[in-house]
């Protein structure tokens, strides 16, 4: 039962649940924090020492909801770009990797190196030319141009996740399905997507994710037009004084999609990621 | 193997050539097998397949009758895949031609080609239930969902699942896989029936009653069947013909007991039969051939003197008071028969029976065989003489 140089189960239990308490705290002192003070006056936010018992107000949501600077049509940016990004990378990176990972195609190992390259690039050696090209083509503070830069990034990301998935479907798969007469668009539709559905998810919430909390794009390349959230919350950093409450309340509004996303999708996510970490690896 | 046991194929009757739809032309065998209307005929004409520098087939030529249970048998690397895959339009070919029913598939889409097929891995749909795999051939051509039920039962019944309908492939053994594949290949009715060693993934029991199993669906449907295996056994059983791969050739085509009577090169002669033909070196002048010292007689007569290889079916070797020189080496006792192996010649022979010999490790006996019963192969080329 108790196997040599392991603490017997009881204390063992305790120990992990230590570390894992050790590291949540971690990991959620500084939300727990910002939840907290949104909910602050700013005279309790800059008290010092910090007070722990207050009387919580919801005047920071109501300002950042209702009032002058209300974050709300900074939240339906992001809404609008992070959506429309996934969509198109979906509509595009799906069939990309299909072709990646069946076809035999000219070039097909440095199509596949360009597209990891992207990755490796740091983006901020791109925003100059990024804002140049779309300054020339009149992109700059719309939703086309910054959704297309945003493609830049997250298509080959998807493809290069996405191809794993496909290549996992047995080619006998397809073939069976061409002689049951199914011709390619079909046999792709009712055999083959079906089985790459978690990693389709997987892909799509990465990509809503990265797409709604890009900032360096959006604050370059977006205006007054298009101003996610990412970059909303910043102007409550201003010269004169940060609104720390306000900032606070903000960042919970715009953190609310991703935390329930993620609890949504979490089943995918952590799927998705040990598939990536096995079977990428170890491919013929 | 005793061939009586697939035997009463009357070789007579087995032109080289058959005319396309000529049905009388089909195979005349113990239990008749009529072609069923809509059972296609075969033709493949100098097909050669080439990926890259490597050519896989170098130019097959094959006739299969309508309705024939049709085997292409060779060792793997052999071309015998490519060629199924080439008649399902899977494959491309370098060059030559493809004809069903006289015309053109060559470039035909798979799809286009009516020929269904059962893929080694079975690759059955594992989001779909049994139902669903098995109705998917007709729900691609838009039959009605009535129809489709219809049809999907009776498919379930005729392989025996009709009750895992229900599953997905996740939750059934092997054996009802291969089941579901079978039944998803049959439902709708295809003119080509194309299967890719289908065996080859269950148990031996198992493997043993499928066979018998399949060549029964076959008989029933009397569909155009086209089967690749390594297992000899098998392609003797279930094959109205064989077309034996070596290389990407085709070294012999006809039918198992043509092949296993009178196999045209060495290579042939030790891939058919379990045990192999023995085979051994000799010197071969008039009626004789001689072999290590000792000499035996043989049913034709050499002119002059020349090498030769001379083989031999376990099942033909006896032992006798004359003949080959041979020392006992081990005898290996399968139940209801008996295999001896025997060092003739420094070479391993092996010989079969069904009487168990008292017989010491090390003793030393003599073999014999009748003359008839001797394969004589040119030493040099490897091809039958005789």
């Amino acid at each position: 039962m108790t196997t040599t140089g392991a603490l017997p189960r009881p204390g063992r239990a305790i120990a992990l649940y230590a570390l894992a308490g050790a590291v949540l705290a971690v990991w959620a002192f500084p939300v727990v924090w910002g939840l907290l003070t949104s909910f602050k006056t700013e005279r309790d936010v800059l008290a010092y020492p910090p007070v722990w018992i207050f009387t919580p107000t919801l005047a920071n949501y109501r300002d950042v909801l209702f009032g002058p600077s209300s974050i709300v049509p900074n939240l339906f940016s992001s809404l609008v770009v992070a959506s429309l990004a996934t969509a198109l990378t979906l509509v595009f990176g799906i069939p990309a990797a299909y072709a990646m990972a069946r076809l035999r195609f000219p070039a097909k190992k440095t199509t596949g190196f360009y597209v990891l390259a992207t990755q490796m690039l740091p983006p901020v050696g791109l925003i100059i030319p990024y804002y140049l090209a779309l300054q020339k083509v009149g992109g700059l503070d719309t939703y086309a141009g910054l959704v297309v830069i945003d493609l830049t990034f997250s298509l080959p990301f998807a493809i290069w996740l996405l191809v794993s998935y496909f290549e996992d479907v047995p080619v006998e798969m397809e073939e069976a399905a061409l002689l049951d007469r199914a011709g390619r668009v079909r046999a792709l539709w009712h055999v083959i997507l079906p089985q790459v559905k978690g990693g389709i998810a997987v892909t799509t919430i990465f990509v809503f994710l990265n797409a709604w909390n890009e900032f360096m794009f959006a604050v370059v390349l977006g205006g007054n037009r298009v101003r996610p959230v990412t970059v909303a919350m910043f102007n409550f950093i201003s010269v004169e004084q940060t609104q720390w409450a306000r900032l606070a309340a903000g960042a919970m509004l715009a953190m609310a999609p991703v935390i329930l996303l993620g609890l949504f999708a979490q089943r995918h996510i952590v799927k998705g990621l040990t598939v990536g970490a096995v079977k990428g690896g170890g491919r013929r | 193997m005793n061939f009586q046991t697939f035997g009463g194929y009357q070789e007579d009757l087995w032109p080289q050539a058959f005319a396309d739809t000529d049905v009388e032309l089909a195979p005349a065998s113990a239990t008749p097998n009529p072609a069923k209307v809509g059972s296609a005929s075969v033709r493949i004409e100098g097909v050669v397949k080439q990926h890259g520098a490597t050519r896989v087939l170098h130019g097959i030529d094959l006739q299969i009758a309508p309705g024939e249970f049709f085997v292409l048998l060779g060792p793997s690397g052999s071309g015998k895949t490519t060629t199924l895959r080439i008649l399902a339009g899977l494959e491309s070919v370098s060059a030559g031609h493809v004809y069903m029913d006289g015309a053109d598939v060559t470039t035909k889409e798979p799809g286009l080609r009516d020929v269904a097929m059962v893929f080694q891995s079975y690759a059955l749909y594992p989001h779909m239930t049994v139902e669903q795999n098995i109705g998917f051939p007709l729900k691609m051509v838009g039959t009605g969902k009535e129809v489709i039920g219809r049809s999907v039962d009776r498919a379930a019944a005729m392989v025996g699942i009709a009750h895992l309908l229900q599953r997905t492939p996740g939750q059934l053994s092997g054996g009802q896989q291969q089941r579901v594949a079978l039944a998803r290949a049959i439902v709708r009715q295809p003119r080509l029936f194309l299967l890719d060693e289908p065996l080859s993934n269950l148990d031996a029991k198992l493997r043993l009653e499928t066979r018998v199993e399949l060549k029964r669906l076959q008989r029933s449907l009397g569909v155009t069947t086209v089967y690749v295996t390594h297992d000899q056994e098998e392609a003797m059983t279930l094959a109205d013909r064989i077309a034996v791969f070596m290389d990407g050739r085709i070294v012999q085509v006809g039918s198992p007991r043509q092949i296993f009577a009178k196999p045209l090169s060495i290579d042939v002669a030790s891939f058919i039969g379990s045990p192999p033909m023995n085979l051994l070196v000799g010197e071969w002048e008039g009626h004789a051939v001689t072999v290590g010292g000792s000499t035996v007689a043989v049913a034709i007569e050499s002119p002059q003197s020349r090498d030769v290889v001379i083989g031999v079916r376990p099942s033909d070797l006896r032992l006798a008071d004359g003949g080959l020189r041979a020392r006992v080496e081990g005898v290996e006792h399968l139940g209801d028969n008996v295999v001896v192996d025997l060092v003739v010649d420094e070479r391993l022979v092996k010989l079969k029976t069904d009487r168990a010999p008292v017989l010491r490790e090390g003793e030393a006996v003599f073999v014999a065989f009748a003359p008839e019963d001797a394969h004589l192969f040119d030493a040099e080329s490897g091809a039958r003489i005789a």
